[in-house]
């Protein structure tokens, strides 16, 4: 099945026009074998081939146990890949690299340090001067939101909140691309809906390279520019689609936008088929 | 917390203490034996103790070979667990080392170890070493192992070599576990310290309580066993203060009280 965008997007012309594409991360038949106690192999991500354009927002969609972390965690250099390799910007990547900076569902904060001291973590390692780390740090915490909260610990906060802290964490050593594994996955639905919302403005502003995984259909349509549908067992790529929607996006017109409406409901579509044929596999 | 409340938990050691004390001084009346003095017999015999030079000197010098070997020890246990915890191969050559010695007690080894060093400072010292080292190893060990991979993952992305991750990382979230283990280190100096004295008997606070024991002065045995033990709830309490400062950051928010009421 091919997402077709409606006939009326083609009148709509994006807010921004779009930079002269280039290939930032490059994915080459990457295949990644794990070994699992029963002596059989589990086959977690076969033969996958992704380029991704600089400054775009890409998501990884997929049913639980198709190795869409584990594509992140190879791009991110935490897991080496069995066979294949990944690029960023011609470079094979062989470990990770402050250019490429994670953001976990599990939040993983430092949780012997403050607000303040998480954010400063990554400039600090990079030679920042600690009094110029520091206020771009706490220009950082007061974009995401969190300003008054500078010296709070993360037992202090909310699980919102923290991921907001790893998320200005992450940005404070400027990589060129995030790397978001499933960064709402452990939140409530409000919750989720604002840090989205939140998310989108912020990345509106520079337009940093992002990789998203998620496993949410609309968390997928509402963010990105292109969605890549995962299949599971073994972990390929059944299809991606790209998002013609105009940016900004607001959640309230993207809603009622037929467009928007369509995506949601041919993925959501095409989600439970791969979901079906994962099961019978 | 209510003003009672606090109060109720600033004197409940108090009145531990006092409660033991009587129980002792009861049963002592009651039982009648000349090896058994009463409470009040014991404590009187407290101020000859402190007040005699000798027994002073002899008391600072367990306190100095019990600092010793717990302070080295900490020092190499602390690495050593941490290695441990976070390298499969370390972990491999070590465990079967450890759980050889673990099980022995320390002070069965003094014959030996003194025939080798002596029964001076150096071997009692390597007695209380040897007790301390294996709890802060293992909790040191466990803590490390416990340390969550995405954490250690974000320091990489941040730039952190594996060293760098071991003692930035590795080692403030190992803390509260690894202190866990230095307290347990400490309570085992303590009696690793007495029996070693108790064994290679020439000095120290051991000494003082076997040879009073020699000679059938009972109420300085049971007196050096209260000041012994005043020196546990006293180290304790010193390190749990050091403990809270460092680790508040892990202390659960809430305080979970057994009632509701």
């Amino acid at each position: 099945m091919k997402v077709v965008p409606s006939r009326s997007s083609e009148w709509v012309k994006p807010v921004m026009p779009k930079k002269p594409a280039s290939a930032i991360i490059e994915i080459e038949r990457v295949s990644q074998v794990f070994q699992t106690s029963a002596r059989k192999d589990h086959v977690a991500l076969s033969d996958i081939s992704l380029t991704i354009e600089e400054g775009a927002f890409v998501s990884i969609l997929g049913p639980s146990g198709c190795g869409k972390s584990t594509l992140l965690y190879v791009v991110g250099g935490f897991v080496n890949p069995t066979s294949g390799s990944a690029k960023i910007k011609g470079r094979t990547i062989t470990g990770p690299g402050p250019d490429r900076g994670p953001v976990f569902q599990e939040f993983a904060l430092f949780p012997w340090k403050t607000v303040l001291g998480n954010v400063m973590y990554g400039p600090r390692q990079q030679g920042v001067r600690t009094t110029e780390a520091e206020a771009q740090s706490r220009a950082l915490i007061e974009m995401v939101g969190l300003k008054g909260y500078e010296n709070f610990y993360p037992k202090e906060l909310s699980g919102g909140m923290k991921q907001r802290v790893a998320l200005a964490r992450t940005l404070a050593y400027h990589p060129e691309v995030l790397l978001m594994d499933e960064p709402f996955g452990a939140l409530d639905a409000h919750t989720r809906t604002r840090l989205q919302n939140d998310l989108l403005n912020i990345w509106e502003r520079d337009r940093k390279t992002v990789l998203f995984v998620t496993h949410s259909v609309d968390e997928a349509v509402f963010l990105s520019d292109k969605v890549v549908m995962m299949s599971k067992s073994p972990g390929r790529i059944r299809e991606v689609i790209d998002i013609d929607l105009p940016r900004p996006r607001r959640r309230s017109e993207l809603l009622l936008d037929p467009r928007y409406q369509k995506y949601v409901v041919d993925i959501e579509r095409m989600f439970d088929e791969v979901d079906e044929t994962g099961a019978l596999l | 917390m209510t003003a009672p409340a606090a109060l109720a938990r600033r004197a409940a050691p108090v009145f531990a203490c006092i409660g033991l004390l009587a129980v002792w001084q009861v049963a002592s009346l009651v039982l009648k034996n000349d090896s058994f003095p009463t409470a009040i017999e014991a404590i009187r015999a407290i101020p000859d103790i402190l007040g005699d030079k000798e027994s002073l000197i002899n008391i600072l010098a367990s306190l100095r070979r019990m600092a010793l070997g717990f302070g080295v020890a900490v020092l190499v246990s602390i690495p050593l667990g941490l290695l441990m915890g976070r390298s499969r191969a370390v972990a491999a050559f070590f465990n079967p080392l450890l759980m050889v010695i673990y099980p022995v007690p320390k002070a069965a080894l003094m014959p030996i170890i003194m025939l080798w060093l002596g029964v001076g400072d150096i071997t009692k010292t390597l007695v209380i070493f040897l007790g301390v080292s294996l709890p802060v190893i293992y909790h040191s060990f466990e803590g490390a192992k416990a340390v969550e991979e995405k954490m250690l993952w974000s320091g990489a992305a941040m730039g952190l070599s594996p060293g760098q991750r071991l003692v930035r990382i590795v080692l403030p979230a190992a803390l509260p576990e690894i202190l866990t283990g230095c307290r347990t280190g400490l309570v085992l100096a303590l009696i690793t310290m007495i029996t070693s004295e108790m064994i290679a008997r020439q000095s120290g606070a051991g000494n003082i309580l076997f040879n009073a024991l020699d000679m059938g002065q009972y109420d300085t045995v049971f007196a050096m066993i209260i000041i012994v033990g005043a020196m546990g709830i006293c180290l304790d309490a010193i390190f749990e203060r050091v403990r809270a400062r460092l680790v508040r950051w892990s202390e659960p928010q809430f305080d979970m009280p057994l009632s509701f009421s």
